[in-house]
Parts: structure tokens; sequence; C-alpha cells
């Protein structure tokens, strides 16, 4: 008896080392309602930016939605109403993916395109450009160099740009075209704007979650970029950047880094956002939410999640009157402004 | 008068290292002596290479709020042998491991991979409180490295597991034989008790770390913010110079720290060969007279 007794005892003191290690981890079924639950309460979790967007209440969002969900519900009739809760972040990092659909909320869609492949390519570049790590580019005619990275996925070798640029030496001036860029990895953007400085810049901040709660966040922390490295081509003549509001994610951080540069100018339109770092969850049923994790800021600290605006006097729209006569409008205002800092710097 | 109390500070410090080295001497001498006064000791090496399989579950909420369940495989090197300064009372133990988890989400439609090494090296006390009985007690220092793998997260597929701790262990030998067939069953616990370890803040992206925020990544570790354990039950099976050792392997490795929880259970079956290894010098008349101590048996 007397031993029973010590065994227990030893049971008990064990499983409370155990229990006070283990933190208790809430895990959901497989059933619509649970599911939704989860996808909630990752959303309520980990979105970095509820501070900016005060018009949501995450909590009558949830209680909204949360009525129409009954067990009985289809898989897609589920991700459909679980789409539209996301949606109403407005946020084109939130994407929730299934095996047959992935929800985006289309912050594009209430504004001109304002990019024409062909016209550029058969107008501008006589379909006679060159690509390197997915860039295209040449010398147009009127000696200024164009540059077309439709994805900051694309890796850019150093090697690569060393021949893009080396392409451009002789240039008056060069635009980079970035219209359309959904973005891709951000390291892409530190060799690409790399080539454009003389000395090392802040070119931002990144401030992540520090727990649960809507507010528990770190301190943003500052970030600068070098120059690249000493035998690589740096391009120090007039530089345009042309935008639209498809210019996304990485590419928006790009375009928060370049407006800051004392040889840039941004044309086009206002870029379409994304300054939020997204991170990927999952629900139980497999279906992956990617949503804005870390909240980026620009170098003046002004928050990048809602677009970077063009440089004043730079706001264009393509016309559906020029682009009929194959006139791109913001690329014809990059030659004008081109021409101005040329002129200014003479 | 700041710089005095620092003086004063270190002596203090030293005077308390001091002591604790003496007291430790002191403990140890009679063993020490009793060594050196004995006959010529040859301490054999007792090493296993253990293939280890099993089950495997993963929760690392860095990662995903998913628990992923799968398979574990590990391979590991295990060696005692009496200690040299005190052979009859103190053994060494060192265990060096690679380990490899794949690992699926409930419905799965997902994997996670894991792949990790580890090493650990201790010392123990050994009792014989009844005859073929042995306890052992003591501790050990070990590091565990690795990464588990969910390529569904873009920016953040990885979470980085590193952990360096101090661990009491407890072990208990007995030896029998089943005919001429000589036995050693084995049970041993280890539990993490205090060590330093990485985890990232909540929200914490790696490009953050790679533009220059490392601050706030290791912790000091002990049982309010994680639980390691290892359970290790085997049956050596000696057949002439050679060790068939078979057991169970359990392992748990729990932190929460910075609202991240992770929670790791491994339950393997190990299969192992080995055998005592004893290296002897020319002396060989001093060979034969010399008493055999082994750590285990």
């Amino acid at each position: 008896m007397k031993c029973i007794n010590i065994l227990k005892g030893l049971c008990f003191t064990v499983s409370l080392v155990v229990i006070g290690a283990c933190h208790e981890q809430p895990e959901f079924a497989n059933t619509p309602k649970e599911n939704f639950e989860a996808l909630w309460r990752i959303i309520d979790q980990n979105y970095c930016f509820f501070e900016y967007k005060s018009d949501i209440d995450w909590v009558e969002v949830g209680n909204r939605y949360r009525a129409k969900v009954t067990n009985g519900m289809t898989p897609q009739e589920l991700f459909s109403l679980c789409s539209e809760m996301v949606n109403e972040l407005k946020d084109g990092h939130v994407n929730l993916a299934s095996s047959w659909d992935v929800s985006y909320y289309r912050f594009w869609d209430q504004y001109p395109q304002n990019y024409n492949a062909r016209i550029i390519e058969e107008n501008y570049l006589n379909f006679n450009y060159k690509t390197a790590s997915g860039i295209k580019y040449m010398v147009l005619p009127n000696n200024f160099g164009y540059m077309y990275y439709g994805s900051f996925s694309n890796t850019i070798g150093e090697g690569n740009l060393d021949y893009v640029l080396y392409e451009m030496i002789s240039t008056d001036g060069l635009i980079i075209d970035v219209r359309n860029n959904g973005g891709g990895l951000l390291p892409n953007v530190e060799t690409l704007v790399a080539r454009f400085l003389d000395d090392e810049i802040l070119a931002g901040a990144i401030s992540h979650k520090t727990g649960p709660g809507h507010n528990d966040f770190s301190a943003p922390f500052k970030y600068y970029f070098k120059p690249s490295a000493n035998g690589r081509i740096r391009y120090k003549k007039p530089v345009v950047v042309l935008t639209n509001r498809s210019s996304f994610s990485a590419t928006n951080n790009f375009v928060s880094i370049m407006q800051y540069l004392p040889n840039v100018k941004i044309v086009g339109d206002v870029t379409g956002g994304g300054g939020g770092l997204p991170f990927t969850s999952e629900l139980p049923n497999g279906w992956t939410i990617r949503f804005s994790a870390c909240a980026i800021e620009d170098a003046m600290g002004n928050i990048t999640e809602f677009g970077v605006a063009p440089s004043p006097g730079c706001k264009v729209d393509m016309s559906p009157e020029e682009e009929a006569v194959g006139k791109d409008a913001i690329i014809e205002k990059a030659f004008e402004i081109l021409a101005e800092m040329i002129n200014m710097q003479q | 008068m700041i710089i005095w109390m620092n003086k004063y500070v270190e002596i203090i410090s030293f005077r308390r290292w001091a002591a604790t080295l003496i007291f430790l001497v002191a403990v140890l001498i009679p063993d020490i002596v009793y060594a050196q006064s004995d006959e010529a000791i040859l301490r054999p090496v007792n090493s296993v290479f253990s293939i280890k399989a099993g089950g495997a579950s993963i929760l690392d909420t860095y990662l995903t709020p998913i628990r992923y369940k799968g398979k574990v495989l590990q391979f590991e090197y295990e060696r005692y042998q009496a200690m040299k300064f005190c052979p009859e009372t103190w053994v060494s133990q060192l265990s060096a491991g690679i380990s490899y988890d794949d690992v699926d989400n409930y419905v799965k439609s997902h994997k996670m991979q894991g792949a990790f090494v580890n090493f650990s090296w201790g010392m123990m006390h050994r009792w014989r409180p009844v005859n073929r009985l042995q306890i052992y007690a003591g501790a050990s220092t070990s590091f565990d490295g690795g990464a588990i793998y969910n390529p569904l997260n873009s920016n953040n597929p990885v979470s980085v597991k590193l952990h360096w701790s101090l661990n009491p262990t407890a072990m208990a030998v007995y030896n029998m034989c089943i005919g001429k067939l000589p036995l050693t069953f084995r049970y041993q616990a280890t539990i993490s008790a205090f060590g330093l370890f990485y985890a990232p803040q909540y929200g914490e992206s790696y490009f953050e770390m790679y533009v220059g925020n490392r601050s706030g990544l290791v912790h000091v570790g002990w049982w309010g913010n994680r639980f390691d354990m290892q359970n290790s039950l085997s049956v050596d099976v000696r057949i002439g110079g050679t060790v068939l050792r078979v057991g169970y392997s359990g392992l748990i490795q729990t932190s929460w720290i910075n609202n991240i929880n992770t929670q790791i259970y491994n339950n393997m079956f190990s299969i192992g060969v080995g055998g005592d290894w004893i290296s002897v010098s020319g002396r060989s008349e001093q060979n034969r007279k010399a008493k055999i101590l082994s750590a285990l048996y």
C-alpha cells in the first residue's frame, strides 16, 4: 500500500511538471463551423493591419458571417462565405485557397489598368528587346533606356543585371516599368535598388506582431540598403519608375524606396499597396489562408499598405483614345519627365 | 566606491567558485584514491549503432496551428564507458544522432519535414543496491538542432530549432541470464532542466532577421517555458562479444515562448548492434591481471 502511494505521488509530480510546461492548443475539428472558427481566429490573432483599418470591426464581421454557417453547408458554399468574410479586409494579400479556387480582393478593378503590353512591345520596342532574369530591356530611339520587370519572383542575377545596365551606359535616362508587377521576393528589391545608390540609405522599417492582440506590435525596425558591390555597374543618370494599381506587394516596396532617391521620379498611377509581408496558415480541412502579417513602412515612416503615390505632377492615366492609336500616355509622360530632369541637371 | 564594490563582488564570486571546486574535489578524493590504489583496470567501451523508427506528432504554431502526424526515422550512436578517475562508481555516456520526420496534416493535403541532429554527453554515478541491479544518476549536456519545413508558407516556410541544455538523468540496469544467454535490461529517463534555445517572436519574419533584427531570438529554457524528456527502454542480448539492442524511445519536446506553441512527440522502436571494445597496450602481463569494469554489465 505504501509503495502504491509512493508511485501515485511520483506520477502526480511528473504529470504536474509535464502539464505545467505543455500549453494547451485549441484544436478545431474538420466541420464547417469549426473551419470557420479556425479561419476567423487565424485572422483575428495574426492580421497586422486592424490598427490602420479602423472601419473594420472584426468581431462584428465574425458574428455576421458566423450566423450564416451551418454544418450542412457544402464545401463550396462554405468557401464562398469565408471568401466573402476575408474580402472585408480589402487586402490583396488575403487569399483563401481551396483545391478548386483562390479568393482575391481585386483592389484594382475600380481603376484604369494603365498598362497594355502589346502597345509597348509593338510601338515602343518593335519586338526587338532582350531579356535577362525576367527583365525585358532595350535602348529606345530617343536614347532613353527601357526595362520592364514583370515579377519580383524572378530572381535577378547580379551578372544579368550588369549586362542590362551595361547596355544602358550611353543612354541619357532610364525607364523602369513595374506596371502589372504583382510582387515576389523582397531580396530582389534590394538587388535592384542597390544599382541606383551611391551611399547606404534608410530603406524603411518593419514591425511584427508580438502576440495575438490586435495592437501587439514590436517597435518598427529600421533597415538599410547598401550600394551594390564594387565592380558592379551602377546607373547614376535620371530614372523614372512607371507604376499602376497592379504594382503590388514587393513592387510596392520597391517603389516606396525608389521614390526617395534624388535622381528618381515615379510616374503613372498610385501603386496597389500590399505593404504587409504575408504569412500563410491553414484550416483543419486543408484550405490555406494567406494574410498580411508584418507591416512595412517607408523611410519616412508612412505605412505602405495603401499604395505609393506618383511624384508630384506625375500622375497619369492612359485614355482609351490614346490606346486606340497605339500610344502609352505613361511612357510618353516618362519621356517628358526625363527630358525635364536632364535639362535641370544641365 | 563603485570600483571597490565591483572588486569585492569579484572576490566573493571567486571565493564561491573556489569553494565549489574544493567541495567537488573533496567528494571525489575517496574514489580517486581507491582507483589509484587498485590493480590495473580495463574500461571497455560499450558502443551501439541503432536505427529507430516510429510515429511522430508535430505542432509548431509558428508554421501552422494544425498538428501534423506521421513517421520518424533516427540513426543513433550511443557509447558508455566507466570513467578513468573512478571507474567503479562513475560512467560516461555519449550519444549522437540524426533524425528525419515526415508528417501530414489531418486531411493529408500538406506535408512537413523535419531534420534534426542531436549530441549529448553526460556523467552518472553508479550504485549497486542489490545483486544484478545498478542504479545511475547524473547529468548531461546536450545540443539539439534542426528545422521543420512547411512549404505552404511561402515567406516563412521554416521553423529553426536550436537548443542547448543541462539535463538531470537517471538510469536503472538489470543484468540476468536466460539459460546461458546474458541479458541486460535498461531504462533511462532524461529531463532538460536548464538551457538556451532559439525562438523567433510571435509573428517575426525571417526577412526582418535578414535585414538585421536579431535581438530577442535566444531564450533561457526552464520548466516554465519548455519541457523536454527522453525515455529509453532497451534490452541488450549479448552473443559473444556482440551486443544486439532492441528497445523503445520516447521523446517529448515542448516549448511555449512568445505565444508560440511547439510540441514534438516521437515514439520509436529501435534495433541496434554493437559491442564492448577494449583498447589494450602491449604490456600483456599487466592486461591479464587487469580488472575489467564495464559501464553497464
